[in-house]
């Protein structure tokens, strides 16, 4: 547990609050602030991902079509049926967490680590295709636009609003998910679920022998984790107000998202924040080499798996800060 | 349906079919020797795609001799590949996930890398074989018949490799047991890279059957290797011949569902499929010899 969450995690979460805080009120150019609104929605979608990447031990490569349930299945119904953003955000991330049982189930009968990846990936791509195949309505490869951002709430006299555009008012309510997410998350997980979670992934059998229903608890892993991907991305569809099936469900999508956690550290449940803090600020400082950015994310997972399995978030005992447990090997995960 | 219809759909799902069979079985050589999952296997037929490119287009090498020195050229990226960023993840005891990590980042840095240097236009290459053949009233571009008998013959000779000499004895000690190989002298080090090797061999071979036909790009590779993955697992992991016969299954699938939905619609029936299978026998479709 220490070394999943590190000393003091709510400490670690309240002083991300207190720096995220400020952000909205520094007059920053819009661009900075919209970078950083990206970096929050990825961060709560790399997050999710280690649930079952890092925490639970299945080595699922397909959480981008999570992504995409949650996006177009918010962006969808808000659109059609006139449905506020604020409800079907959370649509989406019930659907998603649906399809993330259901995909769990052919999951729970194997064992090997090939199968869960490939079925993954398989899935993702199904999901990929179905949405650029169904342009009627989603519109395909084209995009889906005109996709209604979240609407305007009130606080006095002023309206704070949402969408592309309003780089105050998006980042703030990406900045309360974030917190959100991860306060909840750190809830659940701090307690006998998430000693269940790494039972499961440190040693499995000893788990099940000791009365662990692997079953009900993978499954219940998997839908936890694709809700939090699915409402993440939602947020990430009324933000950008446009969605194409690659951008979203794309090879690059999880490219980016798997360098973000082994950067960050896998397994590590605040590594990926770091690693999607310095991923998207790289490549938005790379955007005018905008072909060098996947070389980088494919040298950067090449580097961080051969010099620092563990991640930046695996790093920081051995630098001497903790010097308790320098003494622990650091194990990668 | 009528029956030159019906020729036609067998055709070509053998003919696709042949180009999964050559990517699939490469993979489950590969996986079934070492348990490795190469991720950048998609981009060694990308590169050898580039190779045939260079040698018969560029430099105007007769077809054959170009094609020996693509299948060469990769066969020593291959090794290259496995020797520097595979074999010292092996000794870590989480070496699986480093391994599928790593070879996924060096897929996306080969096809980024690739995009930089030759662009990212589709290149061309002339068909080998001109003419076309007529089998009843059914009409196939020799290229595309020759895909199905070169793919044929080469994972003849790979099987024959594997089955009938003292190297392929060699290889599949090594897959039974390692440890044990080395414990009687084989040493299993030099015989991953060597798979490796035969595995970019058969992916090399499929890319130059292929780039007449589907022009070369940096993404020629990267819509092959889910397909290469799916064969590996319906045949049973690590089973070369059961990933050859799930090749020419897939294929034909893949075929015939055309003519019950629209041809976008023909890989969500593949993976569809993949998936089921793997819930309902979950240790693939064929039950394979090893190796």
């Amino acid at each position: 547990m220490l070394e999943v969450f590190g000393r003091r995690p709510y400490l670690v979460l309240l002083v991300m609050a207190l720096l995220l805080a400020p952000v909205p009120f520094l007059q920053l150019n819009d661009y900075i602030v919209h970078v950083l609104t990206l970096f929050l929605i990825f961060a709560v979608f790399a997050t999710g991902w280690n649930i079952t990447l890092g925490l639970l031990g299945l080595k699922t490569l397909g959480h981008h079509a999570f992504f995409a349930i949650g996006a177009y299945a918010s962006a969808l119904v808000s659109h059609y049926f006139g449905v506020s953003p604020w409800i079907t955000m959370w649509l989406g991330a019930l659907i998603a967490a649906v399809a993330g049982i259901i995909i769990g189930f052919p999951i729970l009968r194997i064992r090997s680590m090939p199968h869960v990846a490939i079925v993954t990936l398989a899935f993702a791509e199904i999901v990929r295709l179905v949405f650029a195949n169904l342009k009627d309505i989603t519109r395909g490869e084209l995009g889906f636009w005109g996709i209604p951002p979240f609407n305007p709430i009130g606080i006095g006299d002023t309206a704070i609003r949402f969408g592309l555009g309003n780089a105050a008012g998006s980042f703030a309510l990406a900045a309360v998910l974030f917190v959100g997410v991860h306060l909840i998350l750190l809830l659940l997980l701090r307690g006998r679920c998430g000693l269940t979670f790494l039972a499961i992934r440190d040693a499995e059998a000893a788990a099940e022998s000791l009365g662990v229903r692997l079953a009900a608890w993978k499954l219940f892993a998997f839908g936890i984790s694709a809700a939090v991907v699915g409402l993440s991305g939602a947020v990430y569809a009324h933000y950008l107000m446009i969605l194409t099936p690659t951008s979203v469900a794309g090879p690059e999508m999880l490219i980016s998202l798997l360098a973000m956690i082994i950067v960050g550290g896998v397994g590590r449940f605040f590594g990926p924040i770091y690693g999607a803090l310095l991923l998207t600020a790289t490549s938005e400082l790379l955007r005018d080499f905008g072909d060098y950015r996947m070389l980088l994310y494919g040298a950067l997972i090449i580097v961080f798996v051969f010099i620092a399995p563990a991640g930046i978030a695996g790093l920081k005992p051995r630098l001497g800060r903790k010097p308790a447990e320098a003494t622990k090997p650091v194990e990668a995960v | 349906m009528s029956s030159t219809q019906f020729i036609e759909l067998v055709l070509n799902g053998l003919i696709t079919g042949s180009i999964y069979a050559l990517v699939g079985s490469g993979i489950a050589l590969v996986y079934g020797t070492t348990r490795v999952l190469n991720f950048a296997h998609g981009e060694l037929m990308m590169l050898a795609g580039y190779g045939v490119l260079l040698f018969s287009v560029t430099l105007g090498w007769p077809v054959l001799l170009a094609a020996l020195a693509t299948i060469l050229l990769v066969m020593l990226l291959g090794a290259i590949i496995q020797r520097v960023t595979i074999a010292p993840l092996m000794k870590r005891e989480d070496w699986a996930f480093n391994v599928v990590a790593v070879t996924i980042g060096l897929s996306i840095f080969l096809q980024s890398a690739a995009q930089l240097i030759w662009g990212e236009q589709f290149q061309g290459v002339p068909y080998f074989f001109s003419g076309v053949a007529v089998i009843g009233d059914v009409r196939m571009p020799w290229q595309r018949i020759a895909i199905l008998l070169v793919a044929l013959a080469v994972m003849g000779l790979c099987a024959l490799v594997l089955f009938r000499t003292r190297l392929g004895r060699i290889i599949r000690a090594t897959a039974q047991d390692a440890e044990a190989a080395l414990a009687v002298g084989i040493p299993s080090g030099l015989v991953h890279t060597a798979v490796f090797s035969i595995s970019a061999a058969l992916a090399g071979t499929g890319a130059i059957l292929l780039s007449p036909l589907v022009t070369v790009s940096p993404w020629m590779g990267a819509s092959y290797l889910l397909k290469g993955f799916a064969v590996v697992i319906l045949g049973g992991l690590g089973s070369f011949g059961g990933a050859v016969a799930a090749g020419f299954l897939l294929g034909l699938i893949e075929s015939f569902s055309v003519s019950f939905v629209s041809s976008e619609w023909s890989n969500v029936v593949a993976f569809v499929f993949l998936i089921a299978v793997i819930w309902v026998r979950p240790e693939g479709l064929f039950a394979g010899r090893g190796a």
